[in-house]
């Protein structure tokens, strides 16, 4: 019961990111929404694997956590090049 | 007790999430903004996953994994993100 509502306080948590993500057009701080949003979903899937005693799903949310920031890191990598290459 | 414990650090690491993200919203400059989401998201999450591991000690391997990976990945992920959305300034001038 208590953690359903803690899970709720998380998904509010998780809307502040999306909505910076979806009204700023920076492309940076697009991807520093989506960092938080990545690392809040992850420690939410672990949250619910805990309320649904199922550890798979909680695997699922460890792989997210460390293969996911790490798909970030590159992506941000990838953008930087991108533009130093655009802008010439 | 453990329980209450546990409840407990779980809603400090979600007070530290909202107290990290709020100022996404505003208009103060990127590297402000990483800062503090960096250390509250990184301290939040660590804490709600303490927070889980006292829940169900018997799982500890799966959220030490987290814990640590969190750690690293996170620090790292604020430093590459600093260095790619700054780098392109100081090209400029």
């Amino acid at each position: 019961m208590i953690l359903n509502l803690l899970l709720f306080a998380m998904i509010a948590a998780l809307l502040i990111p999306m909505y910076e993500a979806w009204q700023d057009d920076d492309i940076w701080q697009k991807m520093l929404a989506f960092a938080s949003i990545s690392t809040k979903a992850a420690i939410m899937i672990l949250v619910v694997s805990v309320l649904r005693d199922d550890w798979m799903i909680g695997v699922v949310g460890v792989i997210i956590l460390s293969v996911g920031n790490a798909a970030l890191m590159l992506l941000a990598q990838v953008i930087k090049r991108m533009s130093d290459v655009l802008q010439g | 007790m453990i329980n209450a414990l546990s409840y407990f650090c779980i809603g400090l690491g979600i007070i530290f999430w909202f107290w990290g993200t709020f100022p996404l919203l505003g208009d103060r400059s990127v590297l402000f903004k990483l800062h503090g989401l960096t250390v509250a998201d990184t301290l939040g999450s660590m804490s709600i996953i303490v927070g889980l591991l006292l829940k169900i000690p018997s799982e500890w391997p799966l959220l030490i994994l987290a814990l640590i990976s969190l750690a690293m990945w996170n620090t790292m992920l604020g430093y590459v993100l600093a260095y790619c959305s700054s780098s392109k300034e100081s090209h400029d001038r």
